[in-house]
């Protein structure tokens, strides 16, 4: 309830800054776009030897001398309002990010730390290095770097995730003044939300520990012992020297019994966050120093990963690289709700670029809703419906469907033998003399079949459009992944051949890797021109996209020239690299822009 | 022996020694004759005044080899109308599920007397057959005439 006024009152200066700025994009476009098509001529150009040197180096001294030429020089002026934008508007949006998520959010966020550090200076020294205080640091530098696109993200690795767990233990610890242990148990139940977990526990102490499986009293130094008269409730086995342990809730068992109770959870059940007591209804936790009483060391490290992996999944602003066998985790602070605006793709060290929403690899500019769509759309056969549809009828009488394959319009029907006329599905008997001539073709029923048969097929050749260069580009993308399989041979053999040294060789890698991002892009593109609604924004969309198709698809033609050609080929194929980048930029930016502030209208409902 | 083997030994010397009024438990035997400590043969009676009072329910146990790590298997041989009792008649409980409330400290008597409180006190968040679950939710005097005639079909010896 509380969230209309308070987002009103942050957002409605940076809208009016959004237009103005968005305004200026427009202007932009157009230029850029005006200087592109001489640009674009370049390819063509090049075929005559004496015009098209003086070209390449132009179009060179425009892409990389920034400011000798008009092409940069705006291409230039473009990344400005970008980069201001960004700045300008990123925080005011995160304050009311913050503000509402102290109201509304249950789930944690890296602000929420930040608050807390604040409040309490003693833990600031070890907190600040390695979590959040880095993180603030490093928005001051990326974010006046960081394009419209683009969002910002660190990559934590196995450690990074251990000691991040172990600072907000401690620091539990340390104000409620619980051993760690225990800490690290009310954390997991409180799902590493402090702020929460640590209002809750001043306000009700016990029932906290109780719900959170710790009960009132805490164990100073957990020790098997030697029972006289003890006898096991799970072996019934006794003996007056019986290895014994029991948590503080005072449940015995003999320690064979307790291993082989632990070993189970942890092996066979992937349980560790929340093993309980062998005990029949008692509820208190495990905590890790009782494990490590009992178990062997590689259930230790069992257990730590499987400790690991539910802090991962607890916390909303980490998700584990989904790229095979990477064990790096990414934390970015885009959230669920804001899916609709942004396409958060990270980058994990492993190189993987994915989007930290839906962790699909990346789909820029096309939002995860959207993406889901479409691949749900080509994946079910609703299409093929269309197909039969537009292409086919079914006979009046018994219902087969019918591909009319040539020919007249006498239809007879291969199963019912039923005679009918194709042009208005009437019964080929009534059509008296007019024979192979349906003159009944202006009647009602007839023309509303047709429209409704022109209508699906409109749909389907639409969807085609779309599809079949969303897959063209999957398609080429395999194609220059093969070819980037086979550049490394290219490049040594260059070397050999025309006498280049490694490092000049290396253009070849770069220009591999560009066409890959920009095929990548330029495929999702397709999917997110299908669910857009046209307008005028739409228009400087398909120029964008046009532009980098045209760009990418010289690139790849001459990625493709056999070896010794390459070598001279070497400029063009730098400066059609960099444009392609370039491209590239300018298309996500303006998709991105569009997309923040609502500007897009799409003809689905998401 | 075996942790289940000596487990079940101490099972049914402590049942013998003590166990709840109206129940039964006792291991099968072979076709030798021989003691099957992993398959029991079980009664629960129902609870005095409730609806399942006078009835008898026969119940067979099977234990795995994993027990007391794992939970025993409880089936009630005829199937049960009931709406935590699955068509087959094994029963539907948090206690016997190793997911869930199984801890290896239950013992067999425990157990029995969860499912008895079980009968009269059915939980209708984890349906087990569709019979008996739509008439407890949808016609309560229609359920209540069923218990009574499954009841009058079990009667106590």
């Amino acid at each position: 309830m509380l969230e209309p006024p308070a987002s009103d009152a942050f957002t409605t200066p940076p809208l009016t800054r959004k237009r103005k700025a968005a305004e200026a994009t427009l202007v932009h476009n157009e230029t850029t776009a005006a200087t592109e098509a001489s640009v674009a001529l370049s390819p063509a150009a090049t075929g005559t030897p004496a015009s098209g040197n003086s070209t390449r180096k132009k179009l060179r001294s425009a892409e990389q001398d920034p400011g000798t030429d008009s092409t940069s020089g705006i291409s230039g002026s473009f990344s400005v309002p970008a980069r201001t934008k960004s700045t300008d508007l990123n925080t005011p949006v995160s304050t009311t990010m913050e503000s509402d998520e102290d109201f509304m959010s249950i789930g944690s966020s890296p602000d929420d730390f930040l608050d807390t550090q604040g409040s309490d200076v003693e833990s600031l020294d070890d907190f600040g290095d390695d979590f959040d205080g880095g993180f603030s640091k490093d928005k001051d530098i990326i974010a006046t770097k960081r394009k419209p696109y683009e969002v910002e993200s660190s990559v934590l690795s196995p450690e990074d995730i251990r000691q991040q767990q172990n600072v907000q233990i401690n620091e539990v610890s340390s104000i409620l003044k619980l051993p760690p242990e225990s800490s690290a148990i009310l954390l997991r139940y409180g799902r590493w939300n402090r702020e929460k977990l640590i209002d809750s526990y001043m306000d009700h102490p016990e029932t906290t520990l109780e719900e959170a499986g710790l009960g009132a009293n805490t164990q100073v130094n957990p020790r098997t012992e030697k029972i006289p008269g003890f006898v096991c409730d799970i072996c019934c086995e006794d003996g007056d020297d019986l290895e014994t342990y029991a948590m503080r809730c005072g449940h015995r068992f003999c320690v064979d019994c307790y291993r082989h109770y632990l070993r189970q959870k942890i092996r066979e059940e992937g349980e560790a966050a929340r093993i309980e007591c062998p005990g029949d209804t008692c509820n208190i936790i495990v905590d890790s120093k009782s494990l490590g009483l009992l178990v062997t060391d590689d259930l230790k490290d069992r257990y730590n990963a499987l400790l690991m992996r539910t802090y991962v999944d607890d916390r909303d602003n980490i998700k584990w690289c989904p790229a095979p066998n990477c064990e790096y985790a990414v934390e970015c602070p885009v959230k669920q709700r804001d899916l609709r605006r942004i396409v958060p793709t990270v980058q994990c060290d492993c190189k993987h670029y994915f989007c930290f929403g839906c962790t699909l690899s990346d789909h820029q500019p096309a939002p995860c809703v959207l993406v889901k769509m479409w691949l749900q759309k080509c994946e079910d056969d609703s299409e093929t419906a269309n197909w039969i549809s537009a292409n086919t009828k079914e006979c009046p009488r018994c219902h087969s469907t019918i591909e009319k394959n040539g020919g007249c319009n006498h239809m007879t029907c291969r199963k019912c033998k039923h005679e009918f006329c194709w042009m208005c599905m009437g019964l080929w008997s009534e059509h008296g003399t007019s024979w192979y001539n349906c003159n009944r073709y202006e009647e009602k029923s007839g023309s509303e079949a047709r429209t409704e048969q022109a209508k699906s097929r409109a749909s389907l050749e639409r969807y085609l459009h779309y599809y079949n260069r969303y897959a063209n580009h999957e398609q080429s993308a395999k194609l220059d992944k093969d070819l980037y399989l086979k550049t490394e041979k290219k490049m040594t053999s260059l070397q050999s051949q025309s006498g280049l040294s490694w490092i000049e060789v290396q253009f070849l890698d770069t220009a591999s890797q560009a066409l890959q991002q920009c095929r990548q892009t330029l495929k999702w593109t397709y999917a997110f021109a299908y669910y857009l609604a046209r307008n005028n924004l739409t228009e400087i969309f398909e120029d964008n996209q046009k532009d980098l198709e045209m760009a990418v698809e010289s690139l790849s033609e001459m990625f493709e020239k056999p070896v010794p050609e390459l070598a001279n080929l070497k400029v063009d194929i730098l400066d059609k690299t960099a444009y392609c980048n370039k491209r590239r930029v300018i298309l996500l930016s303006d998709t991105a822009e569009n997309l923040k502030n609502g500007e897009w209208t799409f003809n689905v409902d998401w | 022996m075996s942790l289940c083997q000596n487990r079940l030994t101490e099972e049914r010397k402590q049942w013998r020694r003590d166990h709840p009024f109206g129940f039964y438990a006792k291991p099968y035997r072979t076709p030798q004759g021989a003691l099957d400590l992993k398959r029991w043969e079980c009664g629960i009676p129902g609870k005095a005044q409730t609806l399942w009072e006078g009835g008898l329910f026969k119940l067979d146990v099977t234990f795995p080899d994993e027990y007391p790590t794992k939970p025993p298997k409880c089936k009630f041989v005829p199937p049960l109308f009931h709406p935590n009792v699955y068509p087959s008649g094994t029963v539907c409980l948090s206690i016997l599920n190793e997911e869930e409330a199984w801890k290896p400290a239950i013992t067999i008597k425990q157990i029995l007397l969860g499912i008895q409180d079980l009968l009269n006190d059915p939980n209708p968040e984890s349906p087990a057959q569709a019979e008996a679950y739509n008439l407890f939710k949808k016609d309560k005097p229609a359920y209540e005439k069923r218990v009574r005639q499954v009841v009058r079909e079990n009667p106590v010896l």
